[in-house]
């Protein structure tokens, strides 16, 4: 009799115990899966092995659909070859950064100083460059991911400081580490937060002199509507929560000022280019007018000065 | 229960608890190792798109690529997976490039003009009686 009331209960503490575990296991990687995923199975086989593979843990298959957006490097590169000329006051603060205490505001400034970080690295600001990425350390710190920036990474820094692609690489890889480390942790809202941070932060940089601006960087400017679609759609993609929601309300007046680039869609058509590459060109047509980039222009200022206060 | 009783359950469940939380950071190792490689010479673009799939999956990938820059596109899965297969659709849905009759793991092209682009990547359906889950990134590198 005691050992048939025993059971049950060793049973009951034992699903107890490994409530949390599996749910952990279900959401690995940070993959929640889609609506057609249900029906997910679970098996005891439970360890993947080195090589990033295992017995499967559910049998209906799902469609898992990844939103990303340009990271501040990429971005802060067609910043330097539309023309741009580098402007040391209208960076963030470093000192600033010891002020931001909560997990929404580390979060976005993080993405902020990641995107003065690159773009004092594409223009070979070196000093700057490892004071920013000083910076985006205290920050992850913060985060708990402090690790990810360690004194080891900051000493090759600037040890590199004067090899720019050795230092884009050092961005890139950090950031890259960084992203995944937030998804493997169930931190999505501070991966999206982040990458909300760095798209602002280089619209904000490539907007402070639109009276001086090329005519190319007018128009990947005004290109930025398609980036901005891609953020909201990654912004989108997690569960809601007060910073996302306060996110995605700080960046409508921005999508209002973006509704005035037109997108005219039209076919894109691949070619072999003489060197074998593949080309792809047609597309879209993006028209805009001066006032429409005064409105980006003066409403990104908003949304990045509200956060990087 | 007495507390060498708990001790068990409480040992089983962070094993559990680390298993599973290694099995995501082994995926992570599998991309760095496996995958950012094949991107050295361009520069990657930071975003983390790995998912753990299983045969019969699918996933997309929406992305906007710059006019006048070279792109690879890269899609890396585990080998247990079978040959990914992948295709790139444009704006409108067209598609412009299938990996299906290709045999590579990567695209490498050059875009005019600014568009936003769909990678949408397919894993193989198996026959096999125990089905196997892997890693599978989809990661964009651009240059010049």
């Amino acid at each position: 009799m005691k050992l048939n009331n025993a059971r049950p209960t060793l049973l009951l503490r034992l699903a107890k115990w490994s409530a949390l575990p599996l749910c952990l296991l279900f959401t690995g990687c940070g993959e929640a899966p889609d609506a057609a995923s249900n029906g997910a199975d679970a098996t005891t086989e439970v360890t993947m092995d080195a090589e990033g593979m295992m017995p499967a843990r559910r049998q209906k298959a799902f469609k898992k659909i990844f939103h990303a957006v340009p990271s501040p490097i990429e971005t802060a590169m067609l910043l330097e070859r539309s023309g741009i000329q580098f402007d040391a006051e209208a960076l963030h603060t470093l000192e600033n950064a010891v002020g931001y205490s909560t997990t929404e505001l580390q979060s976005v400034n993080l993405g902020i100083y990641a995107g003065d970080l690159s773009y004092s690295v594409i223009f070979n600001q070196n000093q700057q460059s490892v004071e920013y990425l000083n910076t985006c350390r205290r920050l992850c710190d913060g985060l708990g991911v402090g690790d990810i920036i360690n004194a080891d990474l900051i000493s090759r820094a600037d040890n590199n400081r004067d090899v720019r692609d050795s230092l884009v690489d050092i961005v890139t890889d950090t950031f890259y580490e960084l992203n995944g480390r937030f998804r493997e942790n169930g931190m999505e809202e501070v991966s999206g937060l982040m990458a909300a941070g760095g798209w602002i932060e280089g619209v904000y940089l490539g907007t402070r002199s639109l009276n001086s601006s090329t005519a190319d960087l007018k128009l990947r400017i005004a290109e930025q509507k398609m980036t901005l679609d891609n953020l909201i759609g990654l912004l989108g993609s997690y569960a809601p929560t007060p910073a996302l929601t306060n996110m995605k309300e700080a960046l409508r007046p921005v999508e209002a000022a973006f509704a005035g680039v037109t997108i005219t869609e039209n076919p894109a058509v691949s070619t072999a280019a003489v060197d074998g590459t593949v080309v792809i060109s047609g597309g879209p047509e993006v028209n805009y007018d001066e006032a429409t980039l005064t409105a980006i222009s003066e409403s990104i200022a908003v949304v990045r000065n509200q956060y990087a206060q | 229960m007495t507390a060498i009783k708990k001790f068990p359950l409480a040992a089983l469940a962070l094993v559990m608890m680390f298993t599973a939380a290694d099995a995501a950071a082994q995926c992570r190792t599998f991309t760095k190792k496996r995958c950012l490689p094949q991107l050295e010479e361009y520069v990657q673009n930071d975003n983390y798109n790995t998912a753990v799939l299983i045969p019969g999956d699918e996933a997309e990938l929406e992305l906007t690529f710059f006019g006048d820059r070279a792109y690879r596109l890269l899609v890396c899965g585990h080998p247990v997976l079978g040959d990914l297969t992948f295709q790139v659709l444009d704006s409108r849905g067209n598609g412009i490039y299938d990996s299906s009759d290709k045999e590579s793991d990567h695209f490498d092209f050059r875009v005019a003009n600014t568009q936003q682009m769909t990678i949408r990547v397919q894993v193989p359906e198996t026959e096999a009686v125990i089905q196997h889950e892997g890693c599978v990134s989809i990661m964009v590198g651009s240059k010049g």
